[in-house]
């Protein structure tokens, strides 16, 4: 148990939003599938725990750019699903275009040599 | 706590998202080989508390900062209910400052912010005029004749009418029911200004204005359902008003309101003649559609340019100018009230401040008193955020139920203020708490939570969680020097209002003393109505009197009676006179005029100071005139008048001045001088009631005054004012006494306003006093509270009880000593703002300001030996045991 929190990150401010975003992006999904989605896709570092991914989704979903509704899950089983609205999708290509820069910058100051050599 | 529908439906959705999210976490584990049990164990400890993630999930929903409010103003109530003598004592102090702003506030409301009840009263004006050159002034002009026909002719952009400048009292007999009641005259035209419209009937129309036109009438609501019963067929009925026959025209709507507020209107009908010689008409006006009041103020200045008055003023003001220009009519209706509103409105904002200062000081002990409980909730996790939240709910918990409060004192106080006010003393119908005054209670609750709960708020943010544990609440010396700052300066604003009062007082005290120039005890005096056609013949008017005068004469206890058209206290006809021989010949005169029987020197007891009184014996063609000393001493500078001769410009008669009489006091209100006092000695002049043969002059003087009948009794008469109304009814039975009065009743008529003043600002500063008396108190006792340990240590150590009660109410009396001293600079600065309402007093007083200091000092003394008393009971053996 220690060691599978070793491994984990501490998710920067916001990212979560974009996290739970980009997940939705392929379907609508419910809470426990989004974090296991989250956990999987990034290589089990990133888990993200109930007291911070209920609290995102409501908070998404009175921003309005997820909504949510009851389904049925596979195995026959009452299911809160989300799923990315129009506002969203633009909310989620803003977030996007935002970390793309954001890492970009980090990987200049982090990495300045290399980016010189490139050059 | 139960929960609204759409809460728990939401409560029980979140409850089966997150048990959908266990059931599936637990399903993969039992799949991936785990029992039911350990898979069910381990997707817990995965998931953490559930309560928690509940909690912060709610949190996104956004009512839970409402939830969160709720609960704390319930701890807030608490707390409140936890300390009730902290929280009645800030209650009623707030209650008494919120409601007396409230009760004034109202008053403000009704006569300066309220529209006036007429349609578009913003298009509706009267008359001022700025002179400039020696004579400099600006204010409401009334008009004559002359103005009023050029400004109905040739002032297109107005609708204009004119009334009289009072209601008179007149006698309405409709078959055998007589009855006195308040008459108003108006043009035609006058209800169209104010857009009012019968609900039956008509208004006055052109022909019923012009002078000797047909004589009609319009009720007023509340007459038409007394005297006529509400009879729909009242329209073209005739009734004897005035002794002459006039047609019913009109009825009035139930909520009408006119700035006369009379119970029954007849055509004014103006003319240059008689009352329209002189500026007798009060004019109103409404703007046209399409103009506007430039153009209007153009016109007026235009048309009145030619006038017989322009003429006159621009020949004896040489270089100076007359500006007219309109002012919308609610400004001018309040015109001379509206500065004594604002004091008043200013005082109560004083009282307020007051009563904020105390309240800050008590919120500020309770904080810190509160230390113990703020530093446990803040080592529990709170953010000072939330503590300042809690004490600042807490603060408007106070304000808002002390503001509730106050809404009833306020509501009590201006009923008694109300009844204190003499009829028609406010030229507004009603004065209520409506929406913008309860708005104002409210906002002005606001207001003092904001400046009470700031000094406690920014104390407690240096609450310091290490430091503050261990100590036990011991107050350091800043915060009492920031309380006794507190107390000085309610002390200060209370000295300047017991100063103001103080000077009220005298300036009441020096009017109702001044000597009267007759003997007041055993008079009394009965008006009547003689606007009536009957006794505009002078014959019928001196038989009137004669018999009348003769019957009352004879009523067992009664030494003597006369008639006169005023008596002292009252304000009194101005006529114009000129001297006709001497050295001052040509000299013309304006003065005060009363007609009298013979007896009436003889009745009111005024000293004959040369020559002699009237006689019986005295002929109607004799031309005799009596002046009282200030006449002759202004006129005739000094010298003995007797033998010389006046003339009267309006009776056009030469007099043989016979005596002079020595002055009495009467009411300035017809504003003959400047600036007098409303009671004063002014030149008058009187004439013999027999002399007054000119017909139009009775009938003009009577729609303006009432006569009285003065009766000197020896002493108490059983029944004397049915014998009096019987001795007049042996004259006239169809003629009814408006009313008996006492000469004291006439005196507290004239003083009405001073004696509002003092009885309102007496109130209030005894409020302010009794705050700061509260303040102090509480100082002082919280100081013994505080210090029972100090002071326990002190008495072991030798020091007297005495000596310790003297180191602790030094805080109280050295704050209100300061407060003292600070209120008396204040009042060198303020108080100069009070010349124009005080009589017979400075304004810098010295036995007002003495008495200042001594109330003050004995309140404050007071305010601070009763919570001394306890430091004798204190025991320094359990003091110190307790440590």
């Amino acid at each position: 148990m220690k060691r599978h929190y070793e491994n984990r990150i501490e998710l920067l401010q916001g990212t979560l939003d974009l996290l739970i975003l980009q997940t939705l992006q392929w379907g609508a999904r419910h809470g426990y599938g989004i974090s296991q989605a989250i956990r999987i896709n990034s290589g089990e570092v990133l888990q993200v725990d109930a007291g911070s991914l209920y609290p995102a989704l409501h908070r998404l979903e009175r921003k309005k750019w997820i909504k949510s509704e009851w389904t049925v899950s596979d195995n026959k089983q009452q299911v809160k699903a989300y799923r990315l609205t129009a506002a969203g999708k633009k909310q989620l290509a803003a977030e996007r275009s935002n970390w793309e820069k954001l890492s970009a910058a980090m990987a200049g100051i982090l990495h300045p040599a290399e980016k010189e050599s490139e050059a | 706590m139960k929960l609204p529908r759409w809460r728990q439906r939401k409560e029980e959705e979140l409850e089966a998202e997150i048990q959908s999210h266990l059931d599936m976490a637990a399903r993969e584990r039992m799949e991936r080989g785990e029992t039911a049990e350990q898979a069910r164990a381990a997707v817990r400890r995965e998931f953490g508390n559930v309560g928690l993630v509940k909690e912060v999930t709610r949190e996104m929903w956004g009512w839970a900062s409402l939830e969160r409010l709720l609960q704390e103003l319930r701890f807030g109530l608490r707390m409140l209910r936890k300390n009730p003598g902290f929280s009645l004592v800030a209650i009623l102090t707030l209650a008494l400052g919120i409601g007396a702003n409230t009760a004034i506030f109202s008053i403000v409301n009704a006569l300066l912010l309220k529209e006036l009840p007429y349609a578009q009263p913003e298009r509706m004006g009267t008359i001022y005029a700025r002179t400039t050159g020696s004579e400099s002034s600006d204010r409401r002009r009334n008009i004559d004749g002359e103005q009023w026909e050029l400004l109905r002719d040739n002032v297109p952009s107005l609708i204009s009418a004119v009334s009289g400048m009072r209601t008179s009292g007149v006698n309405l007999r409709a078959g055998s029911h007589v009855q006195y009641l308040q008459a108003g005259r108006v043009s035609a035209h006058y209800f169209d200004v104010l857009a009012l419209h019968p609900i039956i009937g008509r208004n006055f129309s052109e022909d019923e204005d012009r002078p000797h036109g047909p004589r009609t009438a319009i009720l007023s609501y509340a007459l038409w359902r007394t005297a006529f019963g509400g009879n729909p067929n009242v329209l073209e009925q005739t009734v004897l008003l005035k002794g002459e026959p006039y047609t019913i025209i009109g009825v009035l709507a139930e909520n009408a309101t006119t700035p006369l507020n009379a119970d029954v209107y007849t055509a004014l009908q103006p003319s240059r003649e008689g009352e329209g010689q002189a500026t007798n008409f009060a004019a109103i006006t409404r703007l046209r559609d399409g103009a506007i009041w430039a153009q209007a103020n153009a016109e007026i200045n235009r048309a009145w340019s030619r006038s017989l008055r322009a003429q006159r003023y621009a020949k004896s003001n040489p270089g100076g100018q007359v500006t007219y220009y309109s002012v919308s009519l609610q400004k001018g209706l309040t015109d001379t009230l509206r500065p004594q509103v604002l004091a008043l409105m200013l005082v109560a904002g004083f009282i307020l401040l007051i009563a904020c200062a105390n309240l800050a000081g008590l919120t500020l002990v309770r904080m810190l008193r509160r230390r113990g409980e703020i530093v446990t909730r803040l080592a529990l996790g709170a953010s000072n955020w939330q503590i300042q939240r809690q004490l600042w709910i807490e603060n408007l918990l106070l304000a808002l139920v002390g503001g509730a409060a106050g809404i009833g004192v306020g509501f009590v106080a201006l009923r008694g203020l109300l009844l204190l006010l003499p009829e028609h003393f406010l030229p507004v119908a009603t004065v209520s708490l409506d929406a913008r005054v309860l708005g104002f209670t409210l906002s002005l609750s606001l207001l003092t939570s904001v400046l009470f709960g700031m000094l406690p708020a920014l104390a407690t943010r240096k609450v310091d969680l290490r430091s503050s544990i261990p100590s036990r609440g011991v107050i350091g010396a800043g915060s009492v020097r920031l309380r006794q700052g507190l107390i000085a300066g309610e002390v200060a604003l209370t000295v300047v209002l017991l100063a103001a009062a103080g000077l009220l007082i005298r300036t009441l005290i020096h009017l109702e003393t001044m000597p009267p120039g007759f003997n007041p005890t055993g008079v009394i005096t009965a008006k009547a109505s003689l606007d009536d056609a009957r006794y505009h013949d002078p014959a019928a008017f001196r038989k009137l009197l004669n018999e009348s005068l003769a019957t009352m004469r004879e009523i067992p206890g009664v030494q003597n009676a006369a008639v006169g058209l005023t008596v002292p206290y009252e304000r009194a006809l101005l006529a114009g006179v000129t001297i006709s021989d001497g050295k001052e010949a040509g000299q013309k005169i304006m003065t005060n005029e009363v007609y009298v029987t013979p007896g009436y020197f003889d009745s009111l007891q005024i000293p004959v100071l040369a020559g002699r009184a009237f006689t019986d014996a005295d002929s109607p063609d004799a031309q005799y005139v009596i002046v009282n000393q200030t006449f002759a001493r202004k006129f005739f500078h000094g010298a003995n008048p007797v033998g010389r001769y006046l003339n009267e410009n309006i009776l056009t008669k030469n007099m043989l001045i016979v005596g002079v009489v020595g002055d009495t006091v009467i009411s300035s209100a017809a504003r003959l001088n400047a600036g007098t006092a409303p009671l004063t000695s002014e030149e008058t002049i009187y004439l013999p009631a027999a002399q007054v043969v000119d017909a139009k002059f009775l009938s003009t003087v009577h729609t303006w005054f009432q006569p009285s009948w003065v009766v000197r009794t020896a002493g108490p008469v059983e029944g004397l004012t049915g014998q009096m109304q019987r001795a007049l009814a042996s004259a006239d039975p169809n003629l009814p006494f408006s009313g008996f009065y006492y000469m004291k009743d006439l005196m507290a008529a004239t003083l009405a306003t001073q004696r509002i003043q003092v009885a309102l600002l007496t109130a209030m500063s005894s409020l302010a006093l009794l705050l700061s008396a509260v303040g102090i108190f509480a100082l002082v006792a919280n100081m013994v509270v505080q210090r029972t340990r100090e002071i326990g240590i002190r008495i072991a150590l030798g020091s007297t009880s005495r000596k310790a009660m003297i180191h602790i109410g030094r805080s109280g009396v050295g704050a209100s000593a300061l407060g003292l001293v600070l209120g008396l600079i204040l009042c060198a600065g303020t108080l100069r703002a009070m010349r124009s309402v005080l009589y017979g007093v400075g304004v810098y007083d010295a036995l007002t300001i003495f008495v200042v200091v001594l109330m003050l000092s004995g309140v404050t003394l007071l305010a601070t030996i009763v919570p001394t008393l306890r430091v004798a009971r204190i025991d320094p053996a359990k003091t110190l045991r307790e440590e």
